[in-house]
């Protein structure tokens, strides 16, 4: 058991049961202590466990001009204007977009998985939709508030620190919502501590705020508690998801900020946001924080116009910050311990619009990148003249890649997370 | 559903409800103002708050020719020479675009019209486009006034209006369809996110919608637009099963007459000012009340603002306060004005006017708090507090020996007790110096409670 374990348990021991534990404890504490004495095993976090990077493409990431099927006549009827005719062949029939020589590299090297095809029945073209699916790992016809990631940790990391997710940026991704919900996000660690040193008396405005962002209040709304469940969005009332959230913040900052200031990257990332993330996400594993999925988003694959430039720069973005996350990784002696999987709402329409860009689409593939990754293509390259609506159709559920991650590398039973297994893809 | 608020119910807590939720927020001397004058009173005076932009001299962004002067220098430059310019230029768009951000935010800060105010932010959320796409200041101030015209007015002269903004003709590439190739980004949202919502339209009624707003151009000379007829598909359209030779304002005419458009809209504008999860009677009642008034933003304010279901306790003090709201609330309460660097705070915290993260606007509620967040908020009313002039000696009598008042100023509602004992033993503790009583208003803003209203 982890000594951040004890920790939590410590402080929820004291302050529950030292202090009056009464009907008016907000519900999620009360969960939370209970299900921390029925805990039968525990996973184990720490040095050697294995850690799950998730990077999203925001925006839907035109996956055929990513992975260019470059001898498909097909292809270049379809997009005269945008075609990309010299990518970087991988085999004698697709190639990876000419800016992503990095990957290309981690392709010989062994260390890129391509999974091709990528997607789900009856794909849903809106932004938000499809981003939801995917977050929630949902049926397209089914609506589930809770994520994936916060579905495994629900069910594989109770009593665990919050920490256990970090999300890279002020909002936390809809795949972490769970029934109880765990994981901090921040993006500047500098800013991420209560400032008291500015008060007159530092120390006590320093233990008071501590007090009263532990401590459950005896809430003059105790009594409504039970009415208002299930009412507002996400379970629970608002004050209980704020006070779990100053309980979270406040139990992690302490650790993100020693841990980020005393490391430093050994590499050079270039400067962009994505690579910003990676940086932080790099300085975090590097400093041994406990978390077991980092989640990091690179936005703006919504190329519906004069995709060309635009889509060449995300693509050198991406390729350029994940080039010297891998540099950091295995300076740092991690790279094996470290698998990055990416994902997109969707992919685009085959054909280009009169824009010079591409409308929404559906099937795409993506990428996972690692160290004890099993190198090569998987699943089957999509048809471009076998189309559904102008769309391409998916070979491989995108919940196929999930339950590969989850019971392959980070070895938890898949149906309590998917609800159902699917056919894990050995790339990990 | 929806029956005015019983008499005896409408209570100081209930006047400082109202002026949070339609506005931003005021000090206990305004509450007492707007209590005095009854619900009905107070509601009158808050949607027919009158015009009040001469108070506010245009910001320089409402200048459609400034880019012009960096045109006009192109032609005959080098590739090199150009990019200088092109410099130049964003360096100006940036500084105007600072300065239409403080114009608003100043608007909603003293503005005496503060429910236009807010109703121009729900719509800047509703109607999301960003900067960061439409890259003209200019339109942001367009877009801004255009909303600010219909805020409280007819939905669907809102929506052509919009429709025909650069900046969303831009931010959704409208101004790139032409016949024969229609671009359907705008189509989508139009449907998905600013009328109907997912599920009620086929992907077809897209396709067809789309062709319908081809040949939407910007007249490059007063920046305004125009009908570009050779582009404009006007061929027969089929959507929704209606047949016709529809234009783009035909579309929106179809759409508004649609009952889910009012279900849609009302349930939307709930959601933004009274509860995350209305049910699905309450908004059954809130899109007949919208579509009776022929989709009239400010009679179905008027409707909500009265209702008993408004005060409900499922309402007061069970919403998260937007950055927005949260900045413009503290300065409203602590009687500053805004801070300097007000710009970065809001981007810091996740809600930078004119930079709405995507077409959906922001997620709002919880989505607004993560551990980040909370903490900045923590720190952030530290220092806008430490930048301002607070009249604390007004605020917190130094002979006080309680909080009540304090409370009552952040919080219009009784503490927890727990949470109360605490603040009065620090008073207790640390005495009423001046240091002593900005610290305990830090402290008090440095808890989950003042995050919400």
């Amino acid at each position: 058991m982890s000594k951040t374990l004890h920790t939590r348990r410590g402080f929820l021991r004291t302050s529950l049961l030292g202090g009056a534990v009464s009907w008016t404890v907000p519900v999620f504490l009360e969960r939370t202590f209970f299900t921390l004495d029925a805990m039968a095993s525990q996973v184990p976090t720490g040095k050697d466990s294995p850690i799950l990077v998730v990077l999203q493409l925001a925006g839907g990431n035109d996956g055929l001009n990513t992975l260019v099927p470059f001898t498909d006549d097909a292809y270049f009827r379809a997009r005269p204007g945008i075609a990309i005719r010299e990518p970087l062949k991988i085999n004698d029939a697709l190639g990876l977009n000419p800016k992503l020589t990095g990957l290309r590299g981690l392709y010989d090297d062994g260390n890129l998985a391509i999974v091709q095809g990528v997607g789900y029945p009856n794909p849903n073209r809106s932004h938000f939709r499809s981003t939801e699916i995917w977050q929630t790992a949902s049926d397209a016809d089914k609506t589930d508030s809770h994520g994936w990631l916060g579905r495994y940790f629900d069910s594989c990391c109770q009593g665990e620190d919050p920490s256990v997710g970090v999300s890279i940026g002020s909002q936390t991704p809809q795949a972490f919502a769970a029934a109880e919900p765990k994981g901090i996000s921040f993006s500047q660690p500098e800013q991420f501590r209560f400032a008291s040193e500015k008060a007159s008396d530092p120390a006590a405005a320093e233990e008071f705020f501590r007090s009263v962002n532990e401590t459950p209040s005896e809430s003059n709304e105790g009594g409504s508690i039970g009415m208002l469940q299930g009412h507002s969005e996400g379970g629970g009332n608002t004050m209980d998801f704020l006070r779990r959230t100053a309980l979270d913040a406040q139990m992690s900052s302490d650790k993100v900020l020693a841990i980020t200031r005393k490391s430093k990257a050994p590499v050079t990332y270039p400067s962009s946001n994505l690579a910003s993330s990676l940086n932080l996400v790099a300085r975090l594993i590097g400093g041994g924080m406990p978390t077991r999925v980092y989640y990091v988003g690179q936005g703006g694959y919504d190329t519906h116009s004069n995709q060309a430039g635009s889509h060449e720069r995300l693509m050198s973005e991406l390729d350029s910050s994940l080039a010297a996350f891998v540099a950091d990784l295995k300076a740092q002696g991690n790279f094996q311990r470290v698998v990055l999987m990416t994902f997109s709402e969707f992919g685009r329409r085959v054909a280009e619009n009169g824009s010079g860009g591409t409308d929404h689409g559906a099937a795409a593939p993506l990428f996972a990148v690692g160290g004890a990754i099993k190198p090569g293509l998987y699943g089957k390259a999509p048809s471009l003249t076998n189309l559904h609506d102008g769309d391409l159709i998916h070979s491989t559920d995108f919940r196929s890649v999930y339950a590969s991650v989850l019971q392959n590398w980070l070895k938890v039973p898949v149906e309590p997370i998917l609800h159902r297994g699917f056919p894990t893809i050995g790339f990990v | 559903m929806l029956e005015p608020l019983a008499k005896p119910a409408w209570t100081p807590a209930a006047a400082a409800h109202l002026l949070n939720r339609a506005g931003f927020g005021g000090t206990p001397e305004e509450i007492a103002a707007l209590h005095a004058k009854g619900l009905d009173g107070a509601v009158d005076s808050l949607l027919h708050a009158g015009d009040d932009s001469d108070l506010f001299p245009l910001p320089e962004a409402a200048v459609p020719e400034y880019m012009d002067k960096y045109r006009r220098r192109f032609p005959g430059m080098s590739e090199q020479e150009r990019r200088k310019v092109q410099n130049e230029m964003r360096r100006e768009a940036r500084q105007l675009m600072d300065g239409l951000r403080s114009w608003w935010l100043n608007r909603m800060r003293w503005s005496p019209s503060v429910a236009r105010e807010k109703a121009v932010l729900f719509w800047h959320g509703h109607w999301a486009t960003s900067i960061d796409k439409v890259k003209d200041p200019f339109a942001m101030w367009q877009q801004n006034e255009t909303l600010r015209t219909h805020a409280l007015g007819r939905f669907e002269d809102m929506a052509k209006d919009v429709s025909r903004d650069p900046a969303m003709m831009r931010y959704l590439d409208l101004v790139q369809s032409k016949s024969g190739k229609p671009n359907e980004n705008f189509a989508r949202e139009l449907m998905e996110l600013f009328t109907l919502g997912e599920g009620h339209y086929t992907e077809r009624d897209i396709q067809q919608a789309a062709r319908a707003f081809t040949g939407y151009r910007i007249n490059q000379t007063n920046r305004r637009f125009l009908m570009a007829g050779s582009q404009h598909d006007d061929g027969v359209k089929s959507i929704f099963g209606f047949e016709g030779n529809f234009s783009g304002d035909d579309v929106i005419g179809l759409i508004a007459a649609d009952p889910q458009c009012a279900r849609f809209l009302a349930r939307k504008i709930w959601r933004f000012y009274a509860a995350e999860n209305p049910s699905p009677e309450l908004v059954e009642a809130l899109a007949e009340c919208y579509r009776r008034s022929g989709l009239d933003t400010g009679a179905l304010l008027g409707t909500i603002f009265r209702s008993r279901e408004f005060y409900g306790p499922d309402v007061v003090r069970h919403q998260i306060k937007s950055p927005v709201q949260w900045l413009v609330q503290l300065c409203r309460q602590m009687e500053i004005p805004l801070p300097g660097q007000s710009d970065g705070i809001l981007r810091q915290l996740g809600q930078m006017p004119f930079a709405p993260p995507n077409v959906k606007g922001w997620d709002g509620g919880r989505a607004w708090i993560s551990s980040a967040t909370l903490l900045l908020r923590y720190n952030t009313s530290g220092t806008v507090l430490s930048g301002a002039n607070v009249n604390f000696d007004a605020l917190i009598p130094a002979d006080t020996k309680s909080c009540d008042a304090l409370a009552w100023r952040l919080f219009q509602a009784p503490l927890p007790s727990e949470l109360n004992s605490k603040f009065s033993a620090y008073l207790k503790d640390h005495g009423t110096g001046l240091a002593a009583r900005h610290d305990l208003v830090h402290l008090m803003m440095s808890t989950p409670d003042y995050q919400i209203t």
